[in-house]
């Protein structure tokens, strides 16, 4: 009468237990969980997997299933898929950062350097986010690369490379504003650069400078600019596209398949047959996706613990500009262009047209095929927009093209304003004080009373001597004088002053550069 | 039991990616030390740099002061009583920075530091209308305080076995000698320094036959430097140091004397 039924209650529990289940994964049961950890086929019919995708939002805008032959490795080789997994980086470590950061020239700096030396993982975190910015930029270039050269850009798949157009420019522009924010040397001129870019642009051009610098240079107006750029509107236009994006490639027309499938006539039946067949999302692709997020974090989390270093140079000095500014790597080929012609011309016009003509891929080429072989005029000319891109690149290094005087040159190789040089790397000790002259004082043995002399000191003396000399009998620097003196300046500090004499050929006078570097015992931080 | 390979080595990454995450966690403490020693001595070279730049001209090269006109920051004085002699509740390094932001519009010591005049020292803070901005002016503050140890004598800095290598004209060193005795701190040589206590000296050679008569250029400059009382330029008080006659040695007098006469 009052006794409990516990075979009833049991039941009951499993099934409210079962229910609950359901409701969270979207109708999926316990058993089909199961089923889809091992790989097994659909515990019930009709299959709970499609049913998900219809049901939960996040599955909605992912596919139902993709062709076996599309998701071959080395038709996408897994590009646009890391792209997104580096954007989702992105926003979880820029989250983090943003609790530590301070929009604003007094603090910015002020607010990394906390960053490294008080809070915990706080550098790794700055790495990643760091490395992210800069893999999530090359992914997406070979991505779209992947993509032109798979033919995949064509028919139905043309409003897909336009939206990732519009990605590209995205992603470039998301980098550049992340770049400034440290508000350091290399991130002012570096956005110098590039904004004054705009300024060449016509018509507007004084109005849009104003516009993103907030005052004709860059300062605490320009720097909030960047900032809510980076961290609001842009990641909105990005998160935005990259939805149409998926939605058209997931819901639409799936990832193209290799092009042999479509047009080889001579491929057996049987393969094509084959690459013809689905791979569903649920359990297959999401298993691969789960394992290229694990495999992706742990390469970076490598790479970020033990070789890589985000760089940090002296705080912004809008009164200092250093002696080689460089844009971005990513930029660097706009940086080649403007040395080969007028600013308005090359920095804006040209690469409106570029950006245009990307834009106009799919509608241009006309071309129905896919295979190389049958598109030899696109596959050319997408090699040489490639090679020419490099070759910009190169001729848009500060080394290129660019005539720094010989002493001068010689001084900022050997210690350069930002980062460490062979000068700066000089182990502490081996800085003894000393006069030294080229092709005067002896270069072995500088330091004899040290027990084991000071190889470093003497490889950069070499080194010095070396570069002088050359310069010499090049005929850049006459009757040239040229010597280090090392001392000690303070208890722990020693001063260096590379000091180069010559008789300048023009004037008839004598000239001289040197350079005052100090050193600190604790500067050499194992980068 | 059936194992998807994928998940089995998603997992296995995952687990080692948490290791070296421990691993790194664990150093976390070492670094951050690390990093802050880093941060301060780079603080020290960029301080040194500035000081050089914009101090030397009255507090020496080296921070010991110039006699008739700035005070010495690098002796145990400074160091030990000179809080005291002020009044300065807060620390040192405090001082300094509050003293260099704002300058000082009149010295504490008129007799023997009476610094340029009114303001004895500019101010220095870009709040203030001075040139530096706070992370400067923290940076030369924190080498300056890092004079103590040799101050109080705990350290022995060693000094240049031989002497620099020395330029090879008279002109070259003795526009050194006057970059070394603080000529620069008082004098305008355009191009070179930039001081308004004296006369500008940019064409000192040209006008220096026709200041007393009958004394040639050379003479007047050379008592001009070893006796500056015997003549006073017109505007000027008798600031200049009456020391040179005993610091400057005579071979290096003699550079300084060409370097003069040939500011034409
Ligand atoms: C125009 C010459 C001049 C220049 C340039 C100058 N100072 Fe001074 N400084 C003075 C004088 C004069 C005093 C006041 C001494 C006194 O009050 O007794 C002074 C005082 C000081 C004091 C306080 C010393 C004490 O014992 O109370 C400090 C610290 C100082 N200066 C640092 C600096 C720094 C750092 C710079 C460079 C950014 C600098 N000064 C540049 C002339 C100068
Ligand atoms: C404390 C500031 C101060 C320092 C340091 C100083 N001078 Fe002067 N100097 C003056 C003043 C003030 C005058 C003008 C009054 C006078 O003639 O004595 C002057 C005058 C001169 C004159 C004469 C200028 C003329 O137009 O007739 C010469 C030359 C000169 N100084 C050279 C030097 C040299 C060389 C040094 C370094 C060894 C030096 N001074 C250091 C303050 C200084
Ligand atoms: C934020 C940047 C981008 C993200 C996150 C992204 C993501 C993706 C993903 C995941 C795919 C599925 C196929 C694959 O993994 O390779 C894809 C396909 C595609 N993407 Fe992107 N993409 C981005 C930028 C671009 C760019 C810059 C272009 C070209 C201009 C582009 C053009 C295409 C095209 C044409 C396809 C279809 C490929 C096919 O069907 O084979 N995408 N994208």
């Amino acid at each position: 009468m009052f006794g409990l039924n516990f075979q009833r209650l049991r039941q009951q529990a499993r099934e409210a237990f079962e229910r609950r289940v359901r409701i969270i994964t979207a109708g999926l049961s316990i058993a089909e969980l199961r089923a889809l950890l091992r790989g097994d086929p659909p515990t019930e019919k009709p299959n709970p997997r499609y049913r998900v995708h219809v049901t939960s939002f996040l599955f909605h805008i992912r596919p139902k299933f993709y062709l076996r032959g599309s998701t071959i490795f080395t038709h996408t080789f897994r590009l646009g898929f890391f792209t997104m997994f580096f954007f989702v980086l992105e926003l979880i470590t820029g989250l983090i950062l943003m609790i530590y950061y301070t929009p604003s020239p007094a603090e910015a700096y002020n607010s990394i350097l906390n960053l490294m030396s008080n809070v915990p993982y706080g550098k790794l975190l700055r790495d990643l986010h760091r490395l992210g910015a800069e893999g999530m930029v090359i992914f997406t270039a070979l991505h779209m690369l992947r993509t032109y050269l798979t033919g995949s850009y064509k028919k139905e798949r043309s409003f897909t490379w336009l939206t990732g157009v519009v990605l590209l420019l995205i992603t470039l522009f998301l980098s550049f504003s992340g770049y400034l924010l440290p508000w350091d040397q290399l991130a002012y001129w570096a956005v110098t650069i590039g904004t004054s870019m705009a300024e060449a642009a016509p018509l507007f051009g004084k109005e849009l400078n104003l516009l993103l610098r907030g005052a004709p240079d860059i300062g605490a107006g320009g720097l909030l600019r960047f900032y809510l750029l980076h961290v609001i509107l842009l990641p909105l236009l990005a998160i935005w596209f990259i939805s149409i994006h998926y939605y058209k490639v997931s819901r639409e027309h799936g990832i193209s398949l290799p092009a042999k499938f479509e047009e080889d006539e001579s491929l057996p039946k049987e393969a094509v047959k084959r690459a013809k067949q689905r791979v569903d999302y649920l359990p297959d692709l999401f298993t691969h996706e789960l394992f290229l997020t694990s495999l992706g974090l742990f390469i970076l989390v490598v790479l970020t613990a033990f070789f890589y270093s985000a760089p940090l140079e002296h705080i912004a000095n809008p009164q200092q500009t250093p002696l080689d500014t460089k844009a971005p790597w990513y930029f660097w080929w706009l940086q080649g262009m403007l040395k080969l012609g007028d600013k308005t011309l090359m920095g804006i016009i040209l690469p409106t047209l570029i950006f245009g003509l990307l834009f106009a891929v799919p509608y241009l080429d006309r071309n129905p095929y896919r295979m190389a072989y049958r598109r030899p005029v696109a596959i050319a000319l997408g090699v040489l927009a490639t090679l020419t891109i490099v070759v910009l690149s190169y001729m848009g290094l500060p080394q290129y093209k660019i005539e720094t005087p010989a002493a001068t040159r010689i001084i900022q190789d050997l210690a350069p304003e930002e980062g460490l040089g062979e000068l700066r790397a000089i182990p502490f000790e081996q800085l003894q004080p000393g006069v030294y002259e080229v092709n005067a004082t002896e270069p072995e043995n500088l330091c004899p009373e040290m027990d084991f002399g000071c190889p470093a000191l003497e490889a950069v003396f070499a080194e010095f001597s070396e570069r002088v000399n050359e310069a010499v009998e090049a005929g850049k620097l006459p009757e040239a004088q040229a010597v280090l003196v090392i001392e000690a300046w303070q208890a722990d500090l020693v001063k260096v002053t590379p000091r180069i004499l010559w008789l300048d050929p023009e004037s008839g006078t004598r000239k001289s550069y040197e350079r005052h570097i100090f050193l600190h015992r604790d500067h050499n931080r194992n980068e | 039991m059936r194992i998807q390979i994928q998940i089995f080595l998603g997992t296995l990454f995952l687990v080692a990616t948490g290791a070296i995450l421990i691993f790194v966690g664990l150093r976390e403490d070492e670094r951050m030390a690390e990093f802050e020693r880093y941060q301060k001595a780079q603080q020290i070279e960029v301080g040194a740099e500035l000081f050089e730049i914009n101090c030397r001209g009255c507090h020496g090269l080296r921070g010991e002061g110039i006699p008739g006109l700035a005070p010495p920051l690098n002796d145990r004085h400074f160091f030990t009583e000179r809080l005291a002699e002020v009044g300065w509740q807060g620390s040192l390094e405090d001082y300094i920075i509050a003293t260099v932001s704002t300058g000082r519009q009149v010295s504490t010591r008129p007799d023997k530091y009476p610094g340029a005049g009114k303001p004895a020292m500019p101010t220095w803070s870009d709040r203030f209308g001075g040139p530096l901005r706070d992370d400067q002016i923290r940076s030369i503050a924190a080498f300056i305080m890092n004079w103590e140890a040799t101050a109080l004598g705990e350290v022995a800095l060693e000094t240049l076995p031989t002497p620099e290598t020395e330029a090879a004209d008279p002109i070259t060193r003795g526009r050194a000698a006057f970059e070394t005795y603080g000529c620069v701190g008082c004098h305008t040589i355009e191009g070179i320094s930039s001081g308004a206590v004296g006369p500008n000296l940019t064409h000192i050679a040209s006008h220096a036959g026709e200041r007393k008569a009958g004394m040639t250029a050379e003479a007047y400059i050379r008592e001009s430097i070893l006796d500056p009382a015997a003549y006073l330029v017109e505007g000027y008080d008798d600031l200049m140091p009456k020391t040179f006659a005993d610091t400057i040695p005579a071979d290096e007098l003699e550079d300084l004397i060409a370097f003069l006469l040939a500011q034409e």
